[in-house]
């Protein structure tokens, strides 16, 4: 295994010495770096000329100029542009704003686009499974820019002039409690008696909870409250139990209401500190609940349940946190949208300039900011995200060890979680990261859409000036990236499948 | 998404007892059977087959007058601040009946004919697609059969170049690409952009011819002294036709939205030259005053593209309905 | 033991479990000691009774089952053979509730006298892999590559126990043991392709032993298998049939299979039976041509050097659309205007030996019922 992760290692250096080169050399091909000083009047002519090719090394050979940059590559500088700028300063700061755009609608994509894949393939040809596939169709057609544009002008203009009256029309009620209650009444299984008791309730459940909504102004001054704190959290116990075991079993029933309970009261308890946290407070709640949501499954789980009470009490723990986290969020609302003159979701930029609020606050801002190009970017790479689950678990749920699985008397359930996602998310994992590392030269559209600056704009102002340094900036990034997760897949799925990691 | 009964064959037996009835079909038969029996797949047919006729016979092709009697180039005045006058809704419904009337598609800010506009922009981009998807499939094949089929050294040295190709992000090199040839026209770029796109169809064809390589077939003609070149062209290659058939429509539909994106990052197609995706960079400033500039080139991108694809998955099922199929 | 409640109910986990297990596994080696070989018994623990099993395609219904009766008797081998397409295979997994959904399925399987078909769902998995367990025919895509072998074993103890997971890894090792994999504390952590096809079969006879089951299903267990490997295979299982004391349900193509260990053999053929009886009475007295086509079929070591094969000659019908008659008229050398017109019923023509065919008696009168068909040399 060592050998192979070595070899690999050594395989990629050299690929990536290979495309630098590749890309260095279209790079000083693209246009005269010289164009602007040569429009000058004639006496700043010479001058500028003589300094930007004194700056860029244009006198030099091209291979020279390769290795100048190659050489102040390996000692951490990213030389200068035409400007005489440092490029590793843009640099850092193009990253960040980038690896924020892509990182929460990465993770999101995956998350939805998996889970939806695989319920997709758990129910094959039902009018679910079709839809799911149409809607992944459409949105794997759709050009990033132009769905992007569109959700900027609608979405989010219109939103926050709704924010001003937020009254929900009849009409919008009925559409979003139909859909809501069809996509309910298709997961269920069952004969035609129980869908249809499904769609029905779900359909009225969500036309009242929008109506009350709609009434109480709710969105104008949102937030849970308790009461709903504490449903969710018995609602997320029920759930998770369900997912990870089964409601007949008490054990890990039990742990994960009492995870849930513990929750709720320290959602009471902390009020003081979550007024204002700092970020390293939040995390380390975050670490607690796991490790007390972890113990209470271990504890109460005994021997014979552990192995299911611990995963079913610590998605019920972090579930009770994020909602309270939510909770927290929500009730800042009507502070923050007050200060951004009621227009809270934003169409450009990374953060409203100069912006400085509470912890919640200036979580809101972003949270405003990213919305909209997180929901592009996520109704884009979520539909391959949920074709490639939905084809490998069909594959799997026609191997032979899954009907053993069956024969042995396992519950759909276990034949579903130990044998078919257990063997169906193996090639999921590789093509994920295969796709990460796609995303950081892919979100350039997103970028350039949004008004972000970010590693994009690098990219763009090398191009305009003929450069090589800004873009050999962008490509270390977004190619370097390319190449580490090609090699991350190549050794997770090593790793993951043991006739490989065997031999 | 029709096929539900055919699917429930459990075991060797029933296949059997199945194949018994069907055995007189040929492979290519079988394909068209089940190519023809997934709606998903028709419909993209009929829809691509719209968009290729609209936009070829509309305004003509070169030498070849089109039934449209406007020009795209051609500027004049704006009638009705350039609102569309397609009309598809009845008298009877309250609309304005159906007709086509002077400007369908509206008119841009100096007069141009956008239903003329589009039909160009949808013209090129589709003849670039085409051009990228015939020049990424044959690199693509040609570098994954001979690395598949000779192995070793030419194995290695083409996996590898394929590897520095796929690590440069396809809008970076393409972009830059498309920055040098600028000016030049769009079958040299459609050209260029098809040699940075090969690089999934030359894994999947590697990877097929691999194991292909190993059957007693290609054993038994190898052992008769049959040349390689006859062995790929003759035993090989024809039975990866499934695949490169399938990631070759699949490219097509991945060139046009790669197309328009460069042309929106101002990377692709410039002007003179037009296609849907520098239409859509041309006007999206007039989302909020024209919309319909903005709205039928984007339609047309999302016509193609998902035509193509539905056709692509068609073309899946066909060749492989083992992959879709769940017996249990 | 009582069948119906799903054995790992919380509320009631059977008497200290672990200890059962235990005790099962010292009866076990009791056993083992004990006999042999026992004799079936006479009472009844699976019955068949006209089990029709038909799948919607889009030509048509195919009929895979139409119409097969049978009792398997308390530690009894039963045969089935059949070509492929015979619906031997598709029988046994509607025993096992394993068909897809698409398929519909009439008749009645009792288990004990308990009706399986109208089970539901959770009751009948209580019973898949507990009472009834089944071996499958390639060792090499049964097992899940991804996981251990006594991860996979273990399982199939918890989906049934409620026991901790280091007692069932420790039944697991007994089982691997038993089966004669050697090093079993070990094998356990190696994964299924570090096996030989012989020793994966091995693991899956273990798999469907460790439950104490009363019904093997052995599907073409050794279909896949090296000839060498398959003799053991064999042995194997008659050795653990008798350890836990369970019936077998025998499936396969090969009469050679058969005639080592079945007790009685059932033919089938088209969905139907065509012959039941004493294993060595199908052999030595067929009343049914079909069944003197296969025995013809097989070399005989002991016959003559210059002794034809007599190969049946045609392919099976199509099960979407039969013709009228009987099905193996088209390439039946017997065949007269009847056998046309009327599909012959299973009847009586022996102690116990049963046979569907108009002209059973004119095989009962000829020296070598495999002589009516041709030896390619005859034939031409």
């Amino acid at each position: 295994m060592l050998v192979f992760i070595a070899r690999r290692l050594f395989v990629s250096i050299w690929v990536f010495l290979a495309s630098t080169v590749v890309v260095f050399f279209l790079s000083t091909r693209i246009r005269d770096p010289l164009a602007d000083a040569r429009q000058l009047p004639d006496g700043a002519r010479e001058a500028a000329m003589a300094e930007i090719s004194e700056r860029m090394g244009l006198d030099d050979p091209v291979l020279v100029r390769y290795f100048n940059w190659l050489a102040d590559v390996v000692t951490g500088d990213l030389g200068v542009d035409r400007q005489g700028q440092s490029v590793s300063a843009a640099l850092e700061g193009a990253f960040t704003a980038t690896l924020q755009l892509i990182t929460g609608a990465t993770v999101l994509a995956i998350v939805i686009g998996i889970a939806v894949g695989v319920i997709s393939a758990l129910r094959q040809y039902t009018a679910l499974d079709q839809t799911v596939t149409f809607v992944a169709f459409v949105c794997f057609s759709l050009p990033m820019f132009w769905v992007g544009t569109l959700l900027k002008q609608f979405l989010a203009l219109d939103f926050n002039d709704w924010l001003a009256d937020p009254t929900i029309s009849p009409l919008f009620v009925g559409g979003i409690s139909l859909i809501v209650g069809l996509a309910c009444g298709s997961l269920v299984v069952g004969d035609r008696r129980s869908r249809l008791t499904a769609f029905g309730s779900a359909t009225a459940a969500m036309a009242v909870l929008l109506l009350v909504l709609s009434a109480t102004e709710w969105f104008a001054d949102p937030g849970l409250g308790p009461i709903v704190i504490a449903l969710s959290a018995v609602g997320g116990a029920l759930g998770f139990t369900t997912l990870v075991t089964g409601l007949e079993w008490q054990p890990p029933l039990k742990a994960a209401l009492v995870t849930a309970g513990i929750g709720v009261v320290a959602a009471l308890a902390l009020g003081p500190v979550l007024e204002d946290p700092e970020l390293l407070t939040v995390v380390g709640l975050a670490l607690l609940t796991v490790a007390i949501s972890g113990a209470v499954g271990w504890f109460l789980g005994g021997e014979l349940y552990r192995r299911t009470a611990v995963p079913a009490s610590i998605l019920t723990g972090v579930f009770t946190g994020a909602v309270i986290f939510t909770d927290r969020m929500l009730q800042s609302f009507a502070d923050y949208s007050e200060s951004v003159g009621g227009r809270p979701i934003s169409t450009i930029g990374a953060e409203t300039p100069n912006y400085s609020g509470t912890f919640w606050e200036s979580g809101l801002d972003s949270v405003g900011h990213l919305a909209l190009p997180t929901l592009a970017l996520v109704l884009i790479s979520l539909a391959s995200y949920t074709r490639y689950t939905r084809a490998s678990m069909l594959e799997v749920m026609n191997q032979d060890y899954v009907r053993t699985g069956r024969a042995k008397g396992l519950s759909e359930r276990a034949v579903v979680t130990r044998h078919v996602l257990r063997n169906g998310l193996i090639p999921i994992t590789t093509l994920v990261a295969y796709d990460i590392g796609t995303i950081v030269g892919g979100a350039v559209l997103t970028e350039e859409v949004f008004g972000w600056s970010a590693m994009g704009s690098l990219l763009f102002q090398g191009i305009e000036q003929g450069d090589p340094m800004p873009i050999m900036a962008f490509f270390l990034v977004a190619g370097g990236a390319i190449v580490v997760f090609n090699m991350v897949a190549d050794i997770v799925y090593a790793f993951l499948d043991p006739r490989i990691r065997l031999s | 998404m029709t096929r539900n009964a055919e699917s429930g064959a459990p075991e060797n037996e029933l296949n059997a007892a199945h194949g018994m009835s069907v055995v007189a079909r040929s492979q290519s038969q079988l394909v068209r059977r089940r190519f023809f029996r997934h709606r998903g797949a028709l419909a993209g047919m009929v829809l691509f087959g719209l968009v290729v006729i609209l936009a070829v016979t509309s305004i003509g092709a070169g030498p070849i007058p089109g039934w449209w009697d406007k020009d795209p180039t051609t500027t004049g005045s704006v009638v009705g601040e350039g609102r569309p006058t397609l009309s598809v809704l009845p008298g009877f419904l309250g609309g304005g009946g159906v007709h086509l009337g002077e400007h369908p598609f509206g008119q841009d800010n100096v007069g141009r004919d956008y239903f003329a506009l589009t039909m160009r922009g949808a013209q090129v981009s589709l003849l670039i697609a085409v051009i990228v998807g015939v020049v990424a499939t044959l690199v693509g094949t040609v570098v994954g059969a001979l690395a598949g089929y000779f192995r070793g050294w030419t194995e290695s040295v083409l996996m590898r170049i394929t590897d520095v190709v796929i690590a440069v992000p396809t809008l970076l090199l393409a972009g830059l690409i498309g920055v040098i040839v600028a000016g030049r026209g769009v079958v040299l770029f459609a050209f260029f952009l098809g040699l940075c796109m090969w690089t999934q169809i030359a894994r999947l064809v590697r990877g097929e011819v691999l194991s292909l390589r190993e059957k007693e077939y290609v054993e038994a003609a190898r052992s008769v002294g049959t040349s390689a070149r006859r062995i790929i062209f003759k035993h090989i290659l024809p039975n990866t036709v499934g695949i490169i058939i399938v990631s070759a429509t699949l490219t097509i539909a991945t060139a046009v939205l790669t197309e328009s994106a460069l042309s929106f990052l101002n990377l692709g197609v410039r002007p003179p030259d037009t296609s849907l995706g520098r239409l859509i960079t041309d006007y999206r400033t007039a989302l909020s005053v024209r919309p319909w500039l903005f709205y039928w080139p984007g339609a047309f991108i999302i016509a193609i593209a998902l035509s193509v694809n539905f056709i692509g998955d068609g073309l899946r099922d066909a060749f492989d309905p083992r992959q879709t199929r769940v017996r249990d | 033991m009582s069948l119906t409640p799903p054995i790992n109910t919380p509320k009631a986990p059977t008497p200290p479990v672990e200890a059962a297990v235990t005790e099962a596994a010292e009866e076990v080696h009791a056993a083992h000691t004990l006999a042999d070989a026992r004799p079936p018994s006479d009472e009844e623990i699976l019955t068949v009774e006209n089990l029709t099993v038909e799948f919607p395609t889009d030509d048509g219904a195919v009929q895979a089952v139409r119409g097969l009766s049978y009792t398997l008797r308390a530690r009894e081998v039963l045969g089935i053979v059949g070509e492929s397409g015979s619906g031997k295979s598709v029988s046994s997994m509607a025993i096992m509730g394993l068909l897809p959904k698409s398929a519909r399925v009439r008749g009645s399987i009792r288990y004990r006298g308990q009706e399986l078909l109208t089970l539901r769902p959770k009751e009948q998995r209580a019973l898949r892999g507990r009472k009834i367990a089944m071996i499958f025919q390639d060792p090499m895509t049964s097992l899940n590559p991804v996981r251990s072998v006594g991860d996979q074993l273990a399982e199939a103890v918890l989906a049934h126990h409620l026991v901790p997971r280091r007692k069932a890894l420790a039944r697991a090792a007994e089982m691997l043991n038993l089966v004669g994999i050697p090093q079993a504390e070990r094998r356990l952590r190696a994964y299924p392709h570090e096996f030989s096809g012989g020793m994966r079969q091995r693991v899956m006879i273990a798999m469907a032993i460790i439950n104490n089951p009363d019904v093997i299903i052995a599907d073409e267990p050794t279909t896949a298998l090296d000839v060498t490997v398959q003799a053991q295979i064999l042995e194997k299982l008659l050795e653990v049939k008798d350890t836990v004391n369970a019936a077998i349900l025998m499936i396969t193509h090969d009469l050679g299979v058969i005639a080592g260990m079945a007790h009685r053999t059932l033919v089938m053929y088209a969905g139907k039976p065509v012959e039941v009886a004493a294993t060595d009475d199908v052999f030595y007295e067929p009343r049914m041509p079909y069944t003197a086509g296969l025995l013809g079929s097989i070399p005989a070591l002991d016959g003559e050097r210059d002794e034809r094969l007599r190969p049946i000659a045609g392919s099976p019908p199509s099960l979407i659309r039969l013709p009228a008659g009987c099905p193996f008229s088209p390439r039946c050398p017997l065949t007269t205007e009847v056998c046309r017109t009327d599909e012959p019923e299973l009847a009586e023509v022996g102690e116990g030996h049963r046979a569907a065919c108009h002209h059973s008696e004119r095989l009962a009168e000829a020296e070598d019922a495999t002589a009516f068909f041709r030896t390619p040399e005859e034939g031409r």
